[in-house]
């Protein structure tokens, strides 16, 4: 529920209980003031009557109270309680019924006792209730509109400032270079907000940018010491003197600086692909760039007596020579490496999915994490970035990839876009 | 052959210059941009290896200055970055290739003797090593006089060892320069074994002499 609506709800909740419990308050108060008033006009005419008796010593006429109905009953009681009571009123004009007040009252005529009631009619009273109650109804009808209109249009209005801010944020991205543009709004709280959005979003980029650049920068830096290691066991080996051992550890220290030489590498590309410092496109024939692959990998297969099936159609995809080709290389390398002695691979490119199965080990890899950087199965002598590096390439053209465990094969599928 | 190695970091310096100058080539060097320029003033060389990172100021300044003054060496760019921009850069100021670091000596060897090949193709462009004796234009190689039929990749390795000749090459070069340091296959070389198995094979079957030596696991030496 959005937040104006939150605010409408609370505003209409408050202000239409508000306006009943008035409504109420205001209805008890005015029924007891008409009520008393009544009793009054009562009390008065009670006292008329007993001066009417006092002067004249006799009764006096019902038609002598105006509209009021007076009768007058004998009775022997000595003591009387002056009571006021709600009864039915009969209008002698109108003739009908209707709502009426009415008070007993003990007088004493020539010491003959008599209980005189005198019933006035309550229409006045009532109508003017009626009325107020009328009016505080259309009241309320009346704010509730306003309150929905104002808050539909102009809280909306109001609002509106906010939800740029958010779609700008919504859409920021750290790689890309675009600012958050600060918005002029005449409401200081989105001025704040959309100040505070631009520094903060100014500030992400900055730092991600620092990030990248110090990345960049190790990695290269890293590179000539790497260059010296290997020039050195270079000219280490040409030295014939040296024990058959000293150069099995000389083996192990290639392989050392080659790794790293190639973990670095990775680092490289994946900051250029996140960068997408790779923009060259070209439309590329996937099934051309497999099978030249597969020719290049040709030793590696055959060294581990692996089968090797393809299905191939054709399929152009429009990306960077480069990048489809590391992406390629990485899923052969991945299904050679992974693979058992005389395994099997299975490639299949139909429609725009392309599968590369192998087998290997029996047990499925864990499907969230292999794609994180620096994941590494069991006994994997590779960089752990393969993976990370080929994800980040599908995530650069918008394709999807992922992993599947089949009757005993590992398949990593890659869904290219049309 | 006269070489210039421009590189500021010493101890890469060092390797690069003992490596090369084993041959009977002379090569001389230096580390800065400055002396550079002023060597290049004063002599000819025939090659020109140049880092692109140096302490003032960047290689290019020098692909500049040889430009300008109509000198003609084969020069080698040797950058630790793998930038697109930099090699395009690089190339199109006159440079005749680009290798980044980390190398191994032997591929800088191999590609120096590609370009500096290719430099003096229109006079000699037959390469030979005692018997042995390529036809680089035809990719065609004969042994006493008769033909030796090679697949690509013993065709590259052949000439890559003969660049090399008597230097002990260790297996990672040369995985490296046959498949591409991208292919990463870290696990063993031994499918390399087999082209090496192939090659001697066929130039001893020609010859009926052994030019390959086994140095224990680390490598081969072509001699």
């Amino acid at each position: 529920m959005k937040l104006s609506a939150h605010y409408n709800k609370a505003s209409i909740i408050v202000s239409v209980s508000v306006l009943l419990i008035s409504g109420v308050v205001y209805y008890l108060i005015i029924n007891h003031i008409a009520r008393q008033q009544l009793d009054n006009d009562l009390t008065e005419e009670v006292e008329e009557v007993i001066d009417y008796v006092n002067q004249n010593q006799r009764l006096p006429r019902s038609i002598d109270f105006d509209e009021d109905v007076t009768t007058f009953a004998k009775t022997k009681a000595q003591a009387f309680d002056t009571r006021f009571f709600d009864t039915p009123y009969n209008n002698p004009k109108e003739k009908k019924a209707e709502d009426g007040r009415a008070v007993s009252a003990l007088i004493k005529v020539n010491g003959q006792g008599y209980i005189v009631t005198i019933v006035e009619s309550r229409e006045e009273t009532e109508y003017l209730i009626q009325i107020i109650s009328a009016i505080t109804l259309a009241l309320t009808a009346v704010l509730l509109c306003i309150m929905i209109v104002t808050n539909r249009f102009v809280l909306n209005g109001l609002w509106r400032p906010f939800y740029s801010i958010l779609q700008q944020v919504k859409k920021f991205n750290v790689a890309d270079t675009g600012k958050i543009a600060t918005i002029g709004s005449t409401v200081d709280e989105f001025k704040d907000l959309s100040d505070a959005v631009a520094k903060m979003s100014s500030r992400v980029t900055t730092d991600y940018l620092g990030l990248k650049t110090f990345t960049e920068n190790a990695s290269h830096e890293m590179m000539t010491p790497l260059a010296v290691i290997t020039s050195k066991l270079d000219i280490l080996i040409q030295d014939e003197k040296l024990s058959p051992d000293q150069f099995a550890q000389i083996t192990d220290i290639y392989s050392a600086a080659s790794r790293l030489s190639r973990l670095n590498q990775s680092l490289l590309l994946l900051v250029k692909i996140d960068n997408n410092l790779l923009r060259d496109t070209e439309k590329i024939n996937l099934r051309t760039v497999i099978l030249d692959k597969g020719q290049q990998f040709h030793e590696m297969i055959h060294n581990k007596n692996i089968a090797l099936d393809y299905q191939l159609n054709n399929f152009e995809v429009n990306a960077s020579r480069y990048l489809i080709d590391v992406l390629v290389n990485n899923l052969f390398s991945n299904a050679i490496r992974h693979n058992k002695n005389a395994g099997r691979i299975e490639i299949r490119l139909s429609g725009n999915k392309l599968c590369f199965q192998n087998t290997g080990d029996p047990s499925p890899l864990d499907q969230d994490a292999i794609f994180e950087r620096f994941y590494k199965g069991r006994n994997s002598d590779g960089t752990g970035l393969g993976l990370a590096i080929m994800k980040n390439i599908c995530t650069l053209y918008d394709f999807s990839i992922g992993y599947q465990f089949n009757q005993g094969m590992h398949c990593f599928w890659v869904e290219f876009g049309q | 052959m006269k070489l210039l190695l421009v590189e500021d970091e010493q101890s890469l310096r060092e390797s690069i210059e003992k490596y090369f100058s084993e041959e009977g080539s002379i090569c001389e060097t230096c580390g800065d941009q400055k002396t550079a320029i002023q060597k290049i003033a004063v002599y000819n060389y025939d090659c020109i290896l140049l880092d692109i990172g140096l302490p003032d100021g960047d290689g290019f300044a020098i692909l500049d200055f040889l430009r300008s003054t109509g000198k003609n060496e084969c020069v080698l760019i040797i950058s630790a970055r793998n930038s697109l921009d930099d090699k395009i850069k690089g190339l199109n100021l006159g440079a005749d290739d680009y290798i980044t670091k980390p190398f191994h000596l032997a591929e800088l060897k191999a590609r120096l003797m590609a370009i500096f090949r290719r430099k003096t193709f229109v006079t000699n462009n037959t390469l030979e090593y005692n018997e042995i004796c390529v036809d680089l234009l035809g990719r065609r190689v004969t042994v006493n006089d008769k033909v030796m039929v090679l697949t690509r990749k013993e065709y590259d390795m052949l000439l890559y060892f003969i660049a090399n000749k008597g230097k002990v090459i260790s297996k990672n070069a040369i995985a490296e320069h046959l498949w591409g340091d991208e292919m990463d296959m870290l696990d063993s070389f031994d499918f390399i074994y087999t082209h090496i198995k192939n090659l001697r094979k066929k130039l001893m079957e020609l010859s009926g002499k052994d030019f390959f030596a086994t140095i224990y696991g680390v490598g081969y030496k072509f001699a």
